[in-house]
Formats: C-alpha cells, structure tokens, sequence
C-alpha cells in the first residue's frame, strides 16, 4: 500500500501537464469547460482518498510512521518519502485548503499552477532528503510566481518579480547550505545525516542551518527575508491570500522544523529561530498596528499580522522540546483556520453578521478564553515560563505586548467597519465572488467555533503528534531499516 | 521596516561580504579533493560490480545518468515540472501582456510581415533544421553512454523547433497547439513510464526494461526512454518559451 | 592551494552576485547579478563531490574507472542548472512586462511606481 503513497505528489503533476491538451480537447463545448474547471477539484480529491487509504491501510487504523524508498533504492543513494503524524496533519491540511479556496476563474493555467502548488507542498511536506526538498520548494516558488503575476492587479508583475528576486536569494542560500553538508558528510538524506549527528561522527556548523533556514525562510515569512509580504498579499486575490499565508507558509515552517531536529539539535540554532522568530512578531505585530492607525489596507494590516503570527510560531518551534512542538502545532493550526477566514472577510465591506464573524476570530486571535486562541497562548506562556532563561522571559514580556498590539489594531480594524454605509444596511455587498469568499469566511468560523467543544481531544491528537515528531530514534529505525549502518559502510 | 533598509544603503553591501567571511573559512576548512561522498561510493561500487555493494547496478555506462534518472529520478520530475511552470507563468505574464497592448489581432499580422531576417538567414535555417534535430536527438539518446542527455539534447531540440519560424516570421508563427501537445505529453510519458513499475508492484520509478549489455545504445532499461521524454519536454518548453519572448518583441517594435 | 583558490572563486561569487542582486540600479542587471550567485552555488556543490585524481564516472570500452569524482553532486548541479534557467526565463518574461507598463527599469522608479499603485 504504501507505494500509492507517491500518488499524492505525481497525480496532481500528471494532471498539470495534461492540463493544456485536455483543455484543447474539450475547450470548445459548454459541458468540456465545466469539468475541466472542476478537473483540479477533483484530482485533489482524489489524492485526498488516496492519503486516507495510504495511512491506514484501508483498515481505518492510523498505521504511522512508514518510509517509502524511490525506485526501490535504499538510503542514502536513493530518496525517501517519509509519511508520520506531523507529516499527514500538513497533508490533509494543503489538500483540504486547496478544496475549499480553489479559484473559479477561466484561464485554465491558473488551475494548472495550482495543481504544480498542490504537488510541490505535498512533496515538501513527505520528501525526506534534502535536495529534494530543495526542488519541491523551488517548483512551489515557481508556481506561486506565476500566480502573483497573472493578478489582475495593475503592480502584479512588477511585485512577482520583486518576490522571485528575493526568493532566488533565499535559493543561492540554501544552496550554499546544502553543498557545506554534503561537503562534510557525503549524504544528503536527512534521517542517514541524522544518524552521523547522534553518534557523533560530525556535527554541522551552525551558518549552515542559518544559510538554510534564511532560505526556506524566504516562504515562511521569517524576519529579513518578508519584505515580499505586504506587496504580493496587496496584490493578489483574497483566496491566493489565504492560500499563501495559510497552508504555503507552514509548510516552509515545517521543513525548517525538521531539519533543526534531525541535523542541528543544538541549543544555537534553537537560539537563533527564537532571535528571529522574536524579531519577526515584534516587528509584524508593530508595523500592522502602524498601519491599521493609519487606516491602510486591511490586507496591509493582515499581512504585517501574519509576518508576526508566524514570529509567534518560530518561537514555540524555537523550543524543540514536546511542549514546544506542541505549542508551534497547535499555533500553525490556529493561525491557518484564523487567517484564512480573516481574509476571506478582507475582500469586500462587512455586514453585522459578518463583523460579528470578524470579531470571533479577532478574539481568537488575541487569545480571549473559551476560544482555542486562549488555550495556546496559555500553553505557549507555561512553556516560555517553564524553560526560564533570560532570552525567554524576554520573549514572555515582548509575547504579551504583541498580543496588546494584536487587541488593539484588531478593535481598531472593527470600528472602522462599524461606520461603514453597508454595516448599518446589513445587506451583502460585492459581486458572486465576493460573496462566496464571505461563505467561505462562515466554514473557518464553524471550524473555530466547534474547536471550542473539543479541547480536550484535540490536544491529546496535537500532543501526540509533537511526541512522533520529537522522536528521531523512530524516524531513523524505519528509515534506515532495510538500509546499510552508515558508520559501518557495510551491509546490515 | 523595508524604508529603513532601503534608506541605510550599505547594509547589502556589508551583509554579502560578511557571508563571504563566513563561507570561506568553512569550505577551507574541508579537506579539498577528498570528499566523504558517502552516497556517491555506493553508486560506484554498484557500477563496478564489487561484491556486496548496496544498490543494484541501473546498467548505464555514464554514472551521473543513473543518478538523474534512477537514484534520484524523483529530482528530475520536479526539475521538468519547474521548466513547465515557468514556461506557463511566462507565457501568462506576456500573453496578457502583449493582449492589453494590441487588441485586434490584424496589427499582430501587420508586424509578422513585416519582420524579414532576409533570404541568407532563411536559408540557412531551413538547411539548418534538420541537422539541428538530428544533433539534438543523437544527443538525448545517448544520455546513458556519453555525456549529454536530456537536457542538453532538449536545447538543441528546442531551437531546432523555433528557427526555422523566427527566421521566416519571427517566431510568431510556431504552433501552440503542438507545442503544448509535446510538452503534456512527454510530461505525462514520463510519470506513465514510472507508474508501470508500481503497477507491477515496485515503487516508483524503479527502472524495468532489461538492462543489456554496458555500453550499447539498447541498455540501461526503461533509461534512455526517460531521457527521450525529458529530451522532448525540455525543447517543447524552451521553444515555448523562445516563442512567447519573440512574439513579444514584435509587438514592442 | 588549488583548493584555495577554487572555492574562494565559488564564494567570490557568491558574493559578488548577491551584492549586485541587492545594489544594482537596473533591474536587468539584477537577473544577471542572480546568475553570477547562482553559478557561484553551482560551483560549490561540484567542488562537493570533487576528488583529486578522480575521472570522469563514465565506462570507457565497458569498464568503469578505479577512482571516479563523485556522480551525485554532478546530477545535482546539473537540476540547480535547469532550474536557474526555468527562474531566469520566467524573470525575464516578467521584466518585459514590467517594461511595457512602466517604460523602465530603473529599479527607484519602479519601485516608486508600484508603491503608488500598491496605495492606491
């Protein structure tokens, strides 16, 4: 079964590149546009089946972790394709986002850069080696390039090529990177150079984690390198919004989490994703309150807000400890259901109902108790407390300013809307699109909403997931299972 | 924020010869021309048939080969699909472009006669093509024996395919519809040729096809055949590419 | 000393290309600017798998040679290679269209352009 796995990353490929002959096939009936505009739809779905199939073995049991060898070659000559909790949680997320914010537009290479989107993100999230990671995440830079410029917004172009300038930056980075470990190490595979950190053999100078994380940083809108944030997200639609600040950011956070754990678990490169995680929220959380004082965009000030909400997620992360991955999870997950929903609500004038929806996000992302915002916040203080060294209780005291800041620019945003001509008439505004972005808006809120009534459970899952992800003896014992010990160059 | 940098001008200039600092001492630092190459001994040993080696030998004569198309053929599939995507968003950004500037297509016909490279470079062209095919083709097909292959076949591939068009009307005239069939279906080729194998019960892209004798043109297995769909793939995105920039240059002229 | 003066050249540049990818005034000048970093990075990773009195890993007349360079860093330049050329490509197709709505590529001008039309 666990061959299908690779499913998820060449289905939707297959289908972008069919894309463009099936739509000269069918192009030109009424009935041949209608299913290719529901084709992407429906790969996805398709590949969400097989994600369910794949791990659980059809059984309905979850049947985690499993590593699948590419063409059968083992570690390290090979690639891997690693699937555990942490990975699958980020799967159904990309493949669930992709389904609810799937655009209707016409021009069919939209839906075609969408499913390269959905394939690259798939692949970041299970490839377990670093090169590959590498091209997964230069394909999704690519597409999103695309994507920013085919907006139809006046600066689209000019804002695509600033970002692919900045984002081949980060590339040559990651790349100096990954040639430093090969150089001293000869693998590429991260559970085979894992292996090489924990018994000692070598340990990876630390520019090497800031060269990479400076470079898949570039995506998760790590502090330096977000300069693209506010262009692009001003630009593009409030979907591709969502898309990107949602799902395409953490799975950047993701990477960089992994290859902290596997190849730097030293106290350093955690000190250095806090300094910057600290930098990113302080700043973030600073310029969108600027912003919305000055009565900018409100997908300016969501922007700035996300650059901070993901300094917050650095800095769970930053504590690769249980806690710490627990704490980073439930955050990304947080943060993907509230901004999403935020910026479906960007895109036209709110009526009551729709204020109202705002401001429950809103609360929730200031941590106000019942929502699942509080519980985190809680659980991000206890655990910021509980490590207690002076850097910490820094990034207690600055963690509590950015959550005032947050309240602040947040009411700040919702007056401004209360005075609006089409609040107090609380008739729906804005064209089809507008609409259903609005509809949209209540899924993520029902979403938020039940969170509430099942805190519990919720945590015990997210718990459980951080305890897999901390656990590199088991990704290296199935990984490295049908492979050579690397520190005896023989066979098993 | 981004005010602030662009206001204090030498920070760039102090950040990349700072990383400079930094990079030097820790590659010289490396022993030079000693390297672990842990994954790389491994492919060697299989290639050279020592006893006890990791992996199977793929039966290629040229080693990088094995590597691009079987030990890590998954990197080539996300390198092609980054070559699509580019050509795609390419030919979305200028397209709507060259759309905004010149709506009546009439103006587009008007520029295409216009352009003439003159009877010496259209002549050339056409002795040219063929030849070109033939180099580009031998190139791709060779991939597993001589250095080349896919890649740089393509290329030669992809201006076999755009000269003979930009030397008589600028390029405007290469057929989109052909273009986007070779390069969807080369594409699709490709994965089809590595989902066989899982159909038969390996994982992906596991090389099948025997492996013949070392060195000859019909070895390697299901090999050369990728090369060939990458070969393909590579040309039709390039001359995609070639052709959206000089249907572009026309319409600025 | 061959290594020195090998993977100095690789982070020379690097570092020049980045520092013109950040400095240069013309847009154009910054694609190219990328280049030069990318080859630089291209040039590390080869010095990666480089062994001194190692041949090409290509069988001559159906035998391998004894001591060979490292295939596995060639292969992988070899994607790094394509896919600069997939960036690059894709970069200058937006420059074109940037040109055509702003009549240049001064990177000031650009960017003041777009700020306005970002506020707007």
């Amino acid at each position: 079964m666990s061959n299908y796995l690779v499913l998820l990353v060449i289905l939707p490929l297959l289908g972008a590149f069919l894309m463009q002959p099936l739509s000269q096939l069918l192009g030109s009936k009424q009935a041949g546009r209608k299913i290719l505009q529901n084709f992407g739809r429906a790969v996805i779905a398709v590949t969400l089946t097989i994600t369910y199939i794949v791990a659980t073995e059809g059984e309905g049991v979850l049947q985690l972790p499993l590593s699948l060898l590419m063409g059968g070659f083992v570690v390290p000559v090979g690639i891997n394709l690693y699937l555990d909790q942490f990975s699958l949680l980020w799967l159904v997320a990309i493949q669930v986002s992709l389904l609810i914010l799937w655009p209707a537009s016409r021009d069919i290479r939209q839906h075609l850069l969408l499913l390269v989107v959905a394939a690259s993100s798939m692949g970041m999230a299970l490839s377990g080696d670093l090169f590959n990671i590498y091209v997964f995440y230069e394909l999704l830079a690519v597409a999103t390039f695309g994507l920013v410029a085919q907006a139809p917004h006046p600066a689209a172009a000019v804002v695509s090529f600033r970002y692919l300038l900045l984002s081949a930056f980060g590339s040559v980075l990651a790349l100096a990177g990954i040639a430093i470990i090969y150089s001293q190490s000869g693998s590429l595979n991260l559970a085979h150079l894992s292996a090489f950190v924990v018994n000692g053999e070598t340990q990876f100078p630390l520019a090497a984690f800031l060269l990479l994380l400076v470079g898949f940083g570039v995506k998760a809108e790590l502090f330096g390198v977000n300069g693209w944030v506010p262009e692009v997200y001003g630009v593009v639609s409030s979907r591709m919004s969502a898309l990107l600040a949602g799902v395409i950011s953490k799975i950047a956070v993701v990477v960089i989490v992994r290859i902290m754990l596997l190849l730097f678990p030293y106290p350093e490169a955690s000190q250095a994703l806090l300094v910057l995680g600290i930098l990113g929220m302080v700043g973030g959380e600073w310029v969108a309150w600027h912003t919305a004082q000055r009565g900018g965009k409100l997908s300016t000030t969501l922007a700035y807000s996300s650059i901070g909400q993901l300094g917050m997620i650095f800095v769970a992360f930053s504590f690769s400890l249980t806690l710490g991955l627990f704490v980073g999870v439930a955050l990304a997950l947080h943060h993907l259901i509230v901004k999403s929903g935020l910026f479906m609500l960007s895109s036209a004038q709110l009526n009551r109902w729709q204020l109202g929806l705002f401001v429950l996000f809103g609360l929730s992302l200031i941590g106000v108790p019942p929502l699942p915002g509080f519980w985190i916040k809680l659980a991000m203080l206890q655990d910021l407390w509980a490590t207690g060294g002076g850097l910490e209780q820094l990034a207690i005291a600055l963690f509590l300013l950015a959550t005032v800041v947050e309240a602040s620019y947040l009411s700040k945003i919702i007056s401004t809307q209360m005075v609006s001509p089409q609040f107090k008439s609380a008739k729906l505004g804005g064209n089809s699109e507008e609409r259903r972005n609005l509809n949209l808006a209540w899924l993520y809120g029902i979403l938020l909403f039940g969170a509430i009534f099942f805190i519990n459970p919720l945590a015990e899952t997210l718990h459980g997931i951080a305890v897999q992800t901390e656990d590199g003896e088991l990704l290296r014992s199935v990984v490295l299972e049908n492979s050579i010990d690397p520190l005896a160059g023989g066979e098993q | 924020m981004s005010d602030l940098v662009k206001r204090v001008e030498w920070t760039p200039l102090l950040f990349s010869v700072g990383l400079g600092c930094l990079l030097l001492p820790l590659f010289l630092a490396l022993p030079f021309g000693n390297s672990p190459m842990v994954a790389g001994e491994m492919i060697q040993q299989a290639a050279q048939g020592v006893q006890g080696a990791v992996v199977d030998s793929v039966g290629a004569a040229n080693l990088v080969t094995s590597v691009v198309l079987a030990y890590r053929g998954l990197d080539t599939l996300g390198e092609l699909a980054i070559l699509f995507a580019a050509a795609t968003g390419a030919g979305m950004v200028l397209q709507s472009g060259s759309a905004a500037l010149h709506q009546n297509t009439k103006m587009h016909k008007h520029i295409d006669s216009e352009i003439n490279l003159g009877e010496l470079f259209d002549s050339a062209a056409t002795m040219l093509t063929p030849l070109l095919l033939l180099v580009g083709v031998y190139i791709i097909l060779h991939g597993h024996l001589t250095p080349g292959g896919g890649f740089q076949g393509g290329v030669v591939v992809a201006v076999a395919l755009f000269l003979p068009s930009w030397a008589r009307n600028g390029g405007g005239q290469l057929s989109h519809k052909v273009i986007s069939r070779i390069e969807g279906g080369a594409g699709a080729s490709f994965i089809v040729i590595g989902l066989v194998a899982l159909w038969q019960g390996d994982p992906f892209l596991t090389p099948w096809l025997a492996q013949g004798e070392l060195g000859e043109l019909f070895s390697a297995g299901t090999l050369p055949l990728l090369y060939l769909m990458v070969g393909l793939k590579v040309g039709a995105e390039l001359a995609a590419l070639l052709k959206y920039l000089a249907i572009d240059e026309q319409v600025q002229s | 000393m061959l290594g020195i003066i090998l993977y100095s050249g690789a982070v020379a540049l690097i570092v020049i290309g980045i520092a013109g990818l950040v400095r240069s005034t013309h847009l154009f000048r910054a694609v190219l600017a990328l280049v030069i970093a990318e080859s630089g990075a291209n040039l590390l990773l080869m010095l990666a798998g480089f062994r001194l009195g190692g041949a090409v890993p290509i069988a001559t007349e159906g035998s391998f040679p004894l001591a060979m360079v490292d295939p596995v860093p060639q292969a992988m330049v070899l994607t790094a290679i394509v896919i600069g050329v997939g960036i690059q490509a894709l970069a200058i197709a937006l420059l074109v269209r940037v040109k055509q709505r702003y009549g240049t590529l001064e990177r000031s001008k650009v960017t003041a352009a777009m700020e306005l039309e970002l506020n707007k």
